[in-house]
This record gives C-alpha cells, structure tokens and sequence, in this order.
C-alpha cells in the first residue's frame, strides 16, 4: 500500500549524489516560498517542470501525488477570494470575489505546485533508505538518523499487522458505521497496533543490544560526488540568481 | 572448558509463576546442543538469561570462565556469543541488508572498510552474494532468516544460540540451513521443535521441563525418518 | 492538520522550524539510546494509525492520533512525530521541506500539552480517567486546529475567516479524537498498562527486566 514508485529510474537525477539533492530541494523549496512577484513564480514552476521532464517520471502516479496537495488549495480557492477585503472583480450570488484573494490564490497555487514538483523530482527520485543514510553523511545527528530508518523500516511490518488485524475483525462481522461500537472497535484496533508495536521494540532493542550496540550509531554508506554531479549546483546556482533577481526588478504587482 | 555455565539459576517473570527453577546447564567447546521443551518452558527466557537481557532471581552465571552479573559484564558476552532471534523481523532493523549485517562488526569498533569486507564475507559465506543493496522489508521470510544468520555470523562470535531457526522455513532453505550450520566451525545451542533438524545438526539434546534442563541421559532418541509425498523421503505407510 | 508549501510566510515558517527544534531537542534529550527503537516503532504506529479512516455521516475522517502519542510518548512525541512527518512528506508529498517546522508544532505541541496535563489523571478513579482520556484526544485536535489558524493569521490577516472555519469544521474530529481516545486508553490500562504514563518512568535503565512478559513461544 505505501510505495515508493518514483525512487527507481534511470534519469540523470536518479543517479546525482543524494546528498546535494537534498540540499538544492531545500534551498529552492525556501526561495520559491518566499517569491511574491508573478514573473518569478511562473519562471519557478517552469523550472520544477523541467526538473520533472529530466527526472522522467511516471505521470499517473504524478497527478495522483499533485491531485492530494490540490485539494487542499481548491479549498483555498473556493473560500479565499469570497472572505478577502478588497476590489470586487465578479459576484456569485449574494458572494463576492475579490482581485486581492483571487490573486493570492493563484500566487499559493504556483507557489504550492513549483515546490511540490521540484521535491518530487528531487528527493523522491532516491530511496528513502539511501536519503536516511545520506542525512547522516550530512551530519544530521546520529539518534535523529536512528529513529528516522527505524521508524522507515518497520512501517511495512506494521502495515501487515494492521491489515491482519483488520481482517480478522472484518471476518468477525465488523463493518464499519457511524456509531459507538465501531469508534470503540477502532479504538480497540489503534491499541493493539500500539501494543504490538510497543512490544517488537523491546525485542528489536534487545537485538540491537545483542549485536554490540551501546549507543554509538555508525553507519556504513559513503556518497562521493562525480564530476558530472558538479553541474546542478551551477545550474541551481543560476537559477536561483535569477529567481532573485527577477523578483528584484519585477517586485510584487 | 567450560564455555557457559548456569549453576542454580531461578527466574520468574514479575507477576507471573517461575520459568526456571534452580536450573543448570554446562556448555564445552565443540558441543553442539539440542533444546526441545514445551511451549513456556523456559527455553527462550533460558537465552535471554545468557545473554544479559534478563537478570536472573538467584544462581551464578559463568561465561567464558568469569563470572558476569552487571549490564557491563554483559556487552563483552554479547560480543562473544550471537543469538538468532525467532522472528528475523526483530533482527534486521536496518533498511539495507549490507548495513545490517555490518552493525554488528562496526559496534566491534571495526573501521568501515573493515566492517565493509566482513559483511560482503560473510554474505558471500552464506550463499546471499548480491544481497548487500537488497531492502530488508522485502525479503521473504527464508532471505530474511538467513540475512538475520549473517549478521550474527559476521560478529565471528565463539558460540550461538538459535531460536527455532527453521520455524516457517520450506524444505530447501531447511537443507540450506542444515548444510550452513553443520559446516561452521562453532559450539551451538538450537532451539527447535524439529527433531529431524536436530538430528542432523546437534549430537545431544537437552529437554526442558519444571524449569529445570534435563539431560540426555534421560531422553533416548530415536531415529525416525518420516516422509511425506513432499518430504526428503517419500514413502507411505501400510 | 497539514498546511501544505507556498501557503505561509517567511516568518511563519521560520517560527515553526525555531519552536519545532526546540522541542524536537528536548525531546531527545529526554530519550537515551536505547528508548529509540520504542519511541520509533511508535513513530511508525502514528504513521499506519493516521491512514485509518473511520466513517462519519456521509463521508470518513482520517485519524489524527496526537492525544494518544502524547500520552505515551511524553516530549518524545516531537521527534516521533517530526520523523513521521518526514515520511509522510516523502512518500505523500504530503506537506513538504519548508512547512516541516511548522507542521511539526502543530502535531506535537498540543500532544505534549495534553501529555503535561492529563498523564496524572489517567490512573485516577474511574470518572476522572474516562473524563481525561476523552478530554486529551479532544483537546489535542483542538489545539491542532488552533495552531492552524493561528499560522494562517500571522501569515495574512484576512485568513481569520478561513481558520475559523477550519477549527469548526473539526469539531466532529475533535469529538470521535475524544471518545476514540477514551476506549484506546481503557484497553491499554487492561491489557498493557505499563505503556501509560505514571506507571514506568519514561527513560528506563538498558538492563530492563522487561515488564512486557515472556517471549512468545
């Protein structure tokens, strides 16, 4: 059920050094959220769609992903431009549209979908397993990159406990209401899968005490940058200057 | 010489009746031991014991010649003995199969390079080459019981203890597993429920009962085959 | 609860990574070593357990969760649920890199809130503990909705009647958090009431004579 279906590919930016995509998706995903001006916010999503093309990604899955993050922004538009002061551009009705909420909903839905697809591109083309380790190399401390694997690695087990336990309650009769018994039958669920998990931790903790473990976590994978790897830095850095300088002189309209 | 020795050892889980009771159990260099018992028996608590995961009520533990009782007499021993879990899902914590195997070696203060070398080793040992990049959570059941053998096997420990190594296994990674154990050069205890497993792969076989290990002179085995159509030995009865 | 990229401000966002690094760093001060592999198998639990929808009315709520993660998790909800944020952003792109912060605050805040004030009375008498237990799912969703608001109007003002409606429309969450949270504690107290608050300290020794009992055999 939980995949990971851009994490595979052969695009160059499947094989660039994870390490520096993670920080160009940062640098970028914080410049475009601060962009006001509509030169540069168009300029920014042209940019994440190219990275996409490169990237060559699996469209279904791509608009599936884009269609999550939007609905929450058509929920913006559907309220935003009736509740903002401002210049009346239409009316609905009895409601009406203003220039201002209007504008910063489509300043949210350029901003929203740049990032959404540069981060797709960027840090979804690399296996979280291989970003996890890639932070540590990153210097992230050490229980932080610990917890993050350990949670990623038993997220598929507890998937399958939950299923099963699913199941055997749908073999029972149960079938899901809007009543008391079935939030209480939930309730139930959510704690055993808390129970179940609560005890595999004592067990995978006494495995790692087993194998040595006193609290110094080391980890194995190293990342060296190519030579090829060097140009989306100075592509980045080019892009990014001219985001800024676009903004600059553009400003906010 | 004695490797482990467990002379009057009592346990009870808190709130609950006793597991072992004034239990001993002697394990020399080179055995190779059996361990049969129902379930609650104690078997597993009995392996928790040695490892220093739970502290027993009373009686002495001897490892390797010296007697242990603290937390930090214990990291030496799990240095020293591995303990193949039941569920190799407890075992392998880490995403890659590569570095779970090298946890262990880099614990031992190995470098990377070194830990490196030891775990494409010891996956090279086992039959698992090309395994290093595989993602833990996808493996079937039988990979991951021989990955989580590999990661204990790659701390190059002086004794292991096997927890139903071949519950869940099909046939072929059973002979698998048989054929590892019997080539490695180690002293181990294998609990097991199987006792043509055992058989193959141990020369004594300890019961427990009453929280106490009974030896072998107590229980007579039998060498049985027994066949199905699916089995080693295909055969019917009349 | 997620406010996804491009909505807030600069100084909304920066805010949010401040106060979810603090918190995230008093929560692992307060988890040695060897409470990690608990606080992220509970991480991972959250993470399943939020892809839980329940039915109501019409249509289905996910679950929110954060009430019950507080209460076992104590301030190592911060980096638990930070973690389980990660991963959604990874696998979802559900929020992202820039709302991390602030997301994260608004998980975990209110759970840890609800952690301070009700871990005591969940072993009290009857009455108190169903009445705090419900009280403590519903209040961390409330403090959630709040904290969303509350991020939207300092990003622009005129989001006050959007984040009105955003608490309001919660409320029903707010009320199945409550009653879910109120059934999820009485089976804990019955079947493992050691995962509760006030009954084990929440950094235990490495040498555990673990309470959680024999080993399946």
């Amino acid at each position: 059920m939980i995949q990971e279906p851009f994490a595979i590919g052969g695009s160059p930016l499947h094989q660039t050094d994870p390490r520096l995509k993670i920080i160009l998706a940062t640098a970028y995903s914080f410049l475009v959220a601060v962009l006001q001006g509509f030169p540069a916010l168009l300029t920014a999503l042209v940019l994440s769609i190219a990275l996409v093309a490169i990237a060559r990604l699996d469209s279904r899955a791509l608009f599936r992903r884009l269609g999550l993050a939007n609905g929450l922004i058509l929920f913006l538009w559907l309220l935003l431009p009736f509740t903002f002061p401002g210049k009346p551009l239409a009316s609905i009705g009895p409601f009406a549209l203003s220039l201002e909420g209007v504008r910063f909903c489509a300043q949210i839905t350029l901003k929203s979908n740049a990032i959404i697809l540069a981060l797709i591109a960027l840090v979804a083309t690399s296996p979280i397993a291989t970003l996890g380790y890639a932070l540590h190399r990153l210097h992230v401390p050490a229980k932080m990159v610990l917890l993050l694997l350990l949670t990623y690695r038993y997220l598929f087990v507890l998937e399958q406990e939950y299923e099963r336990l699913a199941r055997a309650m749908r073999m029972r009769g149960f079938r899901p209401q809007t009543s008391l018994h079935t939030y209480r039958t939930y309730a139930y669920l959510v704690g055993m899968l808390f129970v179940r998990a609560s005890a595999r931790a004592e067990r995978v903790h006494q495995a790692m005490l087993c194998r040595g473990f006193t609290g110094r976590f080391r980890t194995l994978k190293t990342f060296t940058l190519a030579r090829r790897d060097w140009i989306w830095p100075f592509a980045a850095g080019c892009a990014m200057s001219g985001l800024i300088m676009l903004e600059w002189t553009t400003g906010w309209h | 010489m004695a490797l482990i020795r467990l002379d009057g050892i009592s346990f009870a889980y808190p709130g609950r009746a006793t597991v072992l009771e004034r239990a001993d159990l002697t394990l020399r260099e080179g055995e190779r031991i059996g361990l049969m018992g129902p379930n609650g028996a104690g078997k597993t608590t009995l392996f928790h014991l040695i490892m220093g995961l739970l502290k027993p009520d009373s009686g002495r533990i001897e490892i390797f010649g010296r007697e242990v009782r603290e937390e930090k007499d214990f990291e030496s021993v799990r240095r020293q003995i591995g303990f193949l879990f039941q569920d190799a899902d407890d075992q392998l914590f880490h995403p890659t199969v590569l570095e779970d195997v090298a946890f262990g070696p880099l614990n031992l203060g190995k470098s990377r390079e070194e830990a490196q070398s030891i775990a494409l080793k010891t996956l090279e040992k086992l039959g698992l080459e090309h395994f290093e990049e595989r993602i833990t959570h996808r493996l079937s059941g039988g990979e991951k019981r021989l990955v989580a053998l590999a990661t204990v096997l790659a701390m190059e420990p002086k004794v292991l203890l096997l927890d139903e190594p071949t519950a869940g296994l099909d046939e072929r990674t059973k002979e698998r597993l048989t054929q590892l154990l019997k080539g490695l050069d180690l002293t181990y205890i294998i609990i097991s429920h199987e006792l043509d497993f055992l058989m193959e792969t141990t020369t004594a076989v300890y019961a427990m009962a009453d929280g106490r290990i009974q030896w072998d002179e107590e229980v007579k085995l039998h060498r049985h085959i027994h066949g199905h159509r699916h089995g080693a030995y295909p055969h019917a009865h009349e | 609860m997620h406010i996804s990229e491009g909505v807030l401000s600069a100084p909304v966002l920066i805010s949010g990574m401040v106060l979810a690094a603090v918190g995230t760093g008093i929560g692992f001060k307060k988890m040695d070593f060897n409470r990690i592999p608990q606080t992220g198998m509970l991480a991972a639990a959250f993470f399943v357990g939020s892809l839980i929808h329940v039915p109501i009315g019409p249509s289905s709520v996910h679950l929110v969760l954060n009430g019950i993660v507080g209460l076992l998790l104590g301030w190592a909800a911060f980096p638990a649920i930070l973690v389980a944020l990660v991963l959604q952003a990874l696998f979802f792109q559900y929020g992202g890199i820039t709302t991390l912060g602030v997301n994260t605050v608004i998980m975990a805040a209110p759970a840890v809130v609800c952690y301070l004030l009700f871990a005591r009375l969940i072993h009290g008498r009857q009455t108190v503990s169903l009445t705090a237990s419900f009280a403590c799912g519903f209040l961390a969703v409330f403090l959630s909705a709040i904290l969303v608001g509350l991020a939207l109007i300092s990003t622009e003002e005129n989001f006050f009647k959007v984040s009105s409606l955003i608490v309001a429309a919660n409320l029903p969450v707010m009320i199945i958090e409550g009653i879910l949270t109120l059934f999820c504690v009485s089976f804990l107290k019955k079947v493992q009431p050691h995962m509760l608050p006030g009954n084990q300290p929440l950094e235990a020794a490495a040498f555990t004579n673990s309470p959680a009992g024999p080993p399946q055999q």
